[in-house]
C-alpha cells in the first residue's frame, strides 16, 4: 500500500521540480543533453516507423471497408477519428516507451547503482537539472514530433494506398478528409502527445532514480516497472483526455466538431 | 596556533579516529579499514558529519552550517576517489568539463588549457585521451582524468583516496606527479592522502 503512495508522491514532486527548473535548459551541458535526447527519441525512431505508419492507415481503411462494409465517407471518418486522433498518438507513445523509456530507466538505474549520481551530487550538479529536466523536455518534444510524423504518414499512406483497395480516387478521399478535419483534432493530438511524453519520461526517470535496491539486480526490475507504469499512465491519460475533450469540456462551452 | 584545513573525528566502530590536517600541508592518513576511509571521504565531500562523527573544514564546524554554508564549503574541497568516479556515458573531455560548464566557471577555454597541459605532462596525447569514454581508459588514465577535473575545480583541500590502488608498481611511481602538479597550481593548497591499513 505504501509503495504506490510513495510513487505518486515522488511523481508529483518530480513533475513540480521539472516545471520549476525548465530554465536550466539554457546551461550548455543541459542543452546538449536535451538535444541528444531529442535526437535519440525523435530522429532515430522516425526512420523505423515510416513503413509501419503508412501501412497502418491503409490497413485501417481496408479493414473498415471489408469488415464493416462501410462506404468511403465512413472509412475517411474512421481514418480521422481512429487513426489521427487515437492510434497516431498511441503508436508514438508505444514507440517512445519501448525505445526511450527503457533506455532512460536503465541508464538512470545504472548510474544510481554504480554511484554516478552520487558523483554528480559531489560535483554540486543538481540531478534534476542534469538528468531529469533535459530528458523530460526532450521526450515531450520528440513524442509530439513523432506523433505528427506518424499521423501524417498514416493518413498519407491511407490516401495513397486505398485507391488500390477500394473504388475511390486519392482526390476524393483527400477532399473528404479535409472537410471533416477540424483544428480541435490538431490541438487534441498536440496536447495529448505532450502529456504522453511527460508521463513516460517522468515515470521512467523516477523509477530509474529510485531503484528498489542498490545492486545490478535492480536494473531489470526498474525497467519492468517503468515500462508497465508508463503504459498504464498513457492509457489512463488517453481515456481521461478523450472523455474530457469529446465529452463535455468547460461545462459544455467547448465541444468537438464531430 | 596552526590553522587547520580539516579536523575529523569518528567515535563509532572499534577504532576511534581523530585526524587533523594543517592548512597548506601534505598529510597521509592510514585508516583502519575501507569503511572508515569511505566515511571520511564522504563526510569531507558532503561537508557534513554523520552520527558519531565531528567535522570541521577550514575552521568551521559543519554541524552548525545551513545548506548554503555547506555548499560554499563543498566548493573548497575536492577528491580523486572512487566515491567521485567518472560518468560512464560521457567521454573524458565531457567528464572534465562538466562541472565548469554547469557552474559557468572557469571558462571552457581555460579548462581545455589545463587539460592539455596536464595530459601532456603525463605523456598522454590530449585529443585522443579526451575523446575516449571511461570504459576505454585504464585505471591510471581514469585517475588522471579525475585529477584533471579536480585541478579545474581548484579546491583548497584535495583528498587523494587510495591513489595507488589497482596500479602496477611502475604506474604508482608516476603518482608523485599528482602532488607536484597540484602544488604548482595551488601553492597554498592542502593535500590529504588517505588509504587503509588493510592494503
Amino acid at each position: 500500500m505504501l509503495q504506490p503512495l510513495r510513487e505518486i508522491e515522488g511523481g508529483i514532486k518530480l513533475s513540480l521540480n521539472v516545471a520549476g527548473r525548465l530554465g536550466q535548459l539554457r546551461k550548455p551541458p543541459i542543452l546538449e543533453s536535451f538535444l541528444r535526447q531529442v535526437y535519440f527519441t525523435g530522429v532515430t525512431a522516425a526512420t523505423g516507423v515510416v513503413l509501419r505508419a503508412s501501412g497502418l492507415g491503409a490497413l485501417i481503411i481496408a479493414v473498415t471497408l471489408d469488415v464493416l462494409d462501410a462506404d468511403i465517407d465512413l472509412a475517411v471518418k474512421i481514418l480521422l477519428w481512429v487513426v489521427f486522433r487515437e492510434i497516431g498518438p498511441l503508436a508514438a507513445a508505444v514507440v517512445v516507451i519501448l525505445r526511450t523509456g527503457t533506455a532512460i530507466s536503465a541508464e538512470m538505474a545504472m548510474m544510481r547503482v554504480s554511484g554516478q549520481t552520487r558523483a554528480l551530487r559531489y560535483l554540486a550538479i543538481n540531478l534534476y537539472d542534469y538528468l531529469v529536466v533535459p530528458r523530460v523536455a526532450a521526450v515531450m518534444l520528440a513524442t509530439m514530433a513523432l506523433t505528427f510524423y506518424i499521423q501524417a504518414l498514416a493518413v498519407l499512406g491511407a490516401l495513397v494506398l486505398s485507391p488500390f483497395i477500394i473504388d475511390a480516387s486519392f482526390m476524393e478521399l483527400a477532399s473528404r478528409f479535409f472537410e471533416l478535419f477540424a483544428p480541435v483534432d490538431l490541438y487534441y493530438s498536440t496536447i495529448k502527445s505532450l502529456l504522453f511524453g511527460f508521463a513516460i519520461a517522468a515515470c521512467c526517470c523516477w523509477h530509474g532514480l529510485n531503484p528498489p535496491e542498490l545492486s545490478q539486480n535492480a536494473v531489470p526490475k526498474v525497467i519492468t516497472r517503468a515500462v508497465t507504469q508508463s503504459a498504464m499512465l498513457v492509457l489512463t491519460i488517453n481515456a481521461v483526455f478523450a472523455y474530457i475533450v469529446f465529452g463535455i469540456l468547460f461545462f459544455g462551452l467547448v465541444t468537438a466538431k464531430v | 596556533m596552526t590553522e587547520l584545513a580539516l579536523r575529523y573525528a569518528r567515535f563509532t566502530g572499534r577504532h576511534p579516529i581523530v585526524l587533523t590536517v594543517p592548512r597548506g600541508s601534505v598529510t597521509r592518513a592510514h585508516l583502519p579499514n575501507s569503511q572508515a576511509k569511505a566515511h571520511l571521504v564522504t563526510a569531507v565531500l558532503k561537508a557534513r558529519a554523520a552520527a558519531g562523527e565531528e567535522l570541521e573544514l577550514f575552521g568551521t564546524a559543519t554541524a552548525e552550517l545551513n545548506a548554503r554554508g555547506r555548499e560554499r564549503l563543498r566548493r573548497r574541497v575536492g577528491a580523486v576517489s572512487p566515491v567521485v568516479g567518472l560518468i560512464n556515458n560521457l567521454n573524458a573531455w565531457e567528464n572534465i568539463s562538466l562541472p565548469a560548464a554547469y557552474h559557468g566557471s572557469p571558462p571552457l577555454e581555460r579548462v581545455a588549457e589545463i587539460a592539455q597541459e596536464v595530459l601532456q605532462r603525463f605523456g598522454a596525447e590530449p585529443q585522443a585521451f579526451l575523446a575516449r569514454l571511461p570504459d576505454d581508459l585504464d585505471r591510471l588514465e581514469r585517475k588522471i582524468a579525475a585529477f584533471v577535473r579536480l585541478l579545474v575545480a581548484a579546491p583548497e583541500l584535495a583528498v587523494f583516496d587510495a591513489l595507488d590502488e589497482g596500479l602496477s608498481r611502475q604506474e604508482s611511481a608516476g603518482l608523485s606527479r599528482f602532488e607536484t602538479e597540484y602544488r604548482s597550481r595551488q601553492p597554498a593548497g592542502t593535500l590529504l592522502y588517505v588509504d587503509t591499513k588493510e592494503t
